[in-house]
């Protein structure tokens, strides 16, 4: 309707001869022929020829149908879309089932804590079949620090497949496992190398092409975001323009392809009044990026997972440890191992069975 | 003059306007006279008055009501009497009429109307609610809170008000099952559940201009409908407004500074006209002597009429937990004497 035409997305020169000429609103261009305009604003017939079809427009070519939708359609878009598994089932529940698709999720942690091997094992997750509880789909690997190792990929989905052999309980996981084998598994992840920022904002770029090619792929990880822009960038505020640019794209592509997005991050020290904490890098705007927020920490021995910041999820935090098979719960202690003799722990109550811990946590 | 701040032509077209005619209330859109001068537009501006004007180079209506007419018609060769009928006609239709305070007030009192956000003690905060016709914001570190006040917000409005919603996201951070948490909460039934989210209408935006088309799409949309009717959207919430601003800002991008504007020209226009109340949720930085403001900097902290901080409670030692505070940072009506309260996240 009356809109202006600075608020148009026209290139900078162009706007300004335009509105110099006096068009403001786009009711005074919408009637005009491009020779008229590009004679009034002095552009070229080419641009002129652009700015009508912008203006002309009407709203329900612009996409708006599939955009608008109401809360209600939303929640049934939301249940079939489904979420990537890590195999440790106290995080799956923590997050809701699993990395949800659609969304963007953020995994920071100190060096050695496991994001590199909880990226991998999401991304061989991401192509168990559907009949086992999976989402069936390929998956991206963006890596920038060199630390996808491919041994280690082929461990974790050996294992993967191992797992979906013994719990095959009928004809069509039967046929399905046909077709998920380590080879399988290998040649739907694709890989990417990017060694510096501008390749990782090209690659972001050319992601939404390359998803349209490949309609099955379900899983991005950029592994990790933190390394390309935290050494030798002199331009902090560019470094945060450019971080929150990217924010937005990896959002809208993980919205529009229905994908999972994972990005790594790296932790900093933060100097406070007279104690200094391990917080994630990249400053605290980029913290507003990531839809969820995952923080890997260690605990004397033990690795720990915290939901730090999450839509739909409550904070939790969860032991996890990674294993020769890839990224798993912690196993509980042997029921047989607690004390018989009540006494001996004074917090048990002697007229109450002792509890029994569940065995196996890693169910499919 | 209520639009103070902006930082682009219109700024100006309004005062040389006003050098012509005394000050008033401005209301209309249409007094941005930076028009050019078309035929047809009034009885007497026809083609040949055009060009003999735009060869003096009077192009735009404010050009022709700003020069001086006898001159005027001396050098284009027109006659006197035809370019004084013809700045009488554009001055008569583009300028604004005046209102006075009382009338004002009037309206003011039978069109604003207050929402409840749902957590009692966030109504006080505010003054009790949300106050339609004004923009209020919420800052907040990442992982304050945000989203759950504006997703409790919608979920108020759609289940007890009854009232339609529209809410834009820009980060993905509204999730349509953590809605029907929060409406399963409120209502027992299952229909009720259904007609409340439907009540809810979602778009997912990532840049600006597409905020902008979307804004544009509720207010056209919103004359057609019967006002005050049921069907009508009551409040308007943008999350986050930061997310798609800050990528176009700093450094030598000039256009970042008058595309918020005009965003935010959009939503007070909305606020204003639709008879909506808008929140915006928007980044929080610190100062250079660390005390806690509001991102965007100084040209958007002028947008909101009210602004609330959202914080975690830290305790030393302990675990994290779900309590937040709200401390009312910036208030027209309320005065501002250290109004915090405590809510917590799993409402």
């Amino acid at each position: 309707m009356q809109r202006d035409v600075a608020s148009f997305a026209f290139a900078p020169a162009v706007k300004v001869r335009l509105i110099s000429a006096g068009f403001l609103t786009a009711k005074d261009i919408r009637d005009l022929r491009p020779t008229e305009l590009s004679k009034e604003a002095g552009i070229s017939q080419q641009e002129a020829l652009e700015v009508l079809q912008e203006v002309r427009r009407g709203p329900a070519e612009q996409g708006a149908a599939e955009s608008r939708l109401t809360a209600l359609e939303l929640l049934e878009r939301e249940q079939a879309l489904g979420t990537v598994i890590t195999f440790c089932s106290a995080l799956d529940q923590a997050l809701g089932g699993g990395v949800p698709v659609g969304k963007t999720t953020e995994i920071c942690g100190a060096p050695g804590v496991g994001k590199t091997q909880l990226c991998i094992q999401l991304a061989v997750d991401a192509q168990i079949p559907g009949c086992f509880g999976g989402l069936g789909g390929q998956a991206v690997y963006i890596d920038t620090e060199g630390s996808f190792l491919v041994e280690r990929a082929v461990d974790m989905a050996t294992a993967a497949v191992q797992h979906c052999t013994l719990i095959t309980k009928d004809t069509e996981q039967r046929e399905a496992l046909q077709s998920f084998t380590v080879e399988t598994v290998l040649s739907q992840l694709f890989l990417f190398r990017c060694h510096d920022y501008v390749e990782l904002l090209a690659q972001t770029h050319l992601l939404p092409d390359f998803l349209s090619q490949h309609p099955k792929v379900r899983l991005v990880v950029i592994d990790s975001i933190a390394f390309p822009f935290r050494h030798s960038f002199e331009d902090l505020s560019l470094r945060t323009r450019l971080l929150n640019g990217l924010a937005q794209q990896l959002i809208q592509i993980a919205s529009q392809h229905s994908v999972a997005v994972v990005l790594t991050n790296q932790m900093t020290t933060r100097i406070g009044q007279n104690q200094s904490m391990l917080v994630p890098a990249l400053g605290e705007s980029w913290g507003h990026a990531a839809t969820q927020r995952l923080i890997l920490h260690w605990e004397g021995k033990h690795r720990f997972a915290s939901l730090y910041k999450s839509p739909s999820q409550r904070e939790a935090t969860v032991s996890y440890q990674i294993t020769p098979h890839g990224f798993r719960d912690v196993q509980l202690p042997d029921p047989s191992v607690i004390p018989a003799d009540p006494s001996l722990t004074p917090g048990l109550n002697s007229r109450k069975r002792p509890r029994v811990e569940e065995g196996d946590p890693s169910d499919v | 003059m209520s639009w103070t701040g902006r930082a682009n032509r219109r700024f100006q077209a309004s005062y040389s306007v006003s050098a012509v005619n005394p000050i008033r209330i401005h209301r209309d859109k249409e007094l941005f006279a930076m028009v050019i001068l078309r035929e047809g537009e009034c009885p007497g501006l026809t083609a040949e008055v055009i060009q003999a004007l735009r060869s003096q180079n009077v192009r735009t209506v404010v050009d022709l009501v700003s020069s001086d007419t006898e001159e005027l018609a001396r050098k284009c060769a027109l006659s006197y009497k035809t370019l004084v009928a013809v700045k009488r006609v554009l001055l008569a239709q583009y300028t604004a009429f005046p209102t006075n305070g009382a009338d004002l007030y009037e309206e003011l009192l039978s069109s604003t109307a207050i929402l409840s956000t749902g957590n009692p003690s966030l109504d006080k905060l505010l003054d009790s609610g949300l106050y339609t016709g004004e923009v209020t914001e919420l800052i907040g570190a990442p992982g304050s809170g945000k989203t759950q006040v504006c997703l409790g917000v919608a979920v108020s409005v759609a289940c007890d008000l009854k009232r339609n919603v529209l809410y834009i996201d820009s980060t993905g951070g509204l999730s349509a099952s953590r809605l029907l948490q929060m409406v399963q909460s409120k209502a027992c039934k299952m229909e009720e559940h259904m007609e409340a989210l439907r009540r809810i209408q979602v778009r997912q935006v990532f840049s600006v201009f597409s905020l902008i088309e979307a804004l544009q799409d509720l207010r056209s949309s919103g004359f057609h409908q019967v006002a005050g009717g049921s069907g009508s959207v009551k409040v308007v919430i943008v999350d986050s407004v930061a997310a798609v601003l800050s990528p176009i800002m700093g450094g030598r991008q000039t256009e970042g500074l008058s595309l918020m504007m005009q965003l935010a020209g959009e939503l007070r226009t909305m606020a204003r006209d639709l008879g909506v109340a808008v929140l915006v949720t928007n980044h929080m930085t610190r100062d250079g002597n660390g005390a806690v403001k509001a991102g965007l900097g100084r040209s958007w902290s002028h947008v909101p009429r009210t602004r609330v901080l959202l914080q975690r409670v830290e305790r030393e030692g302990a675990k994290p937990s779900g309590l937040r505070t709200a401390t009312l940072v910036k208030s027209s009506r309320q005065v501002l004497v250290k109004k915090t309260c405590s809510q917590n996240v799993c409402h």
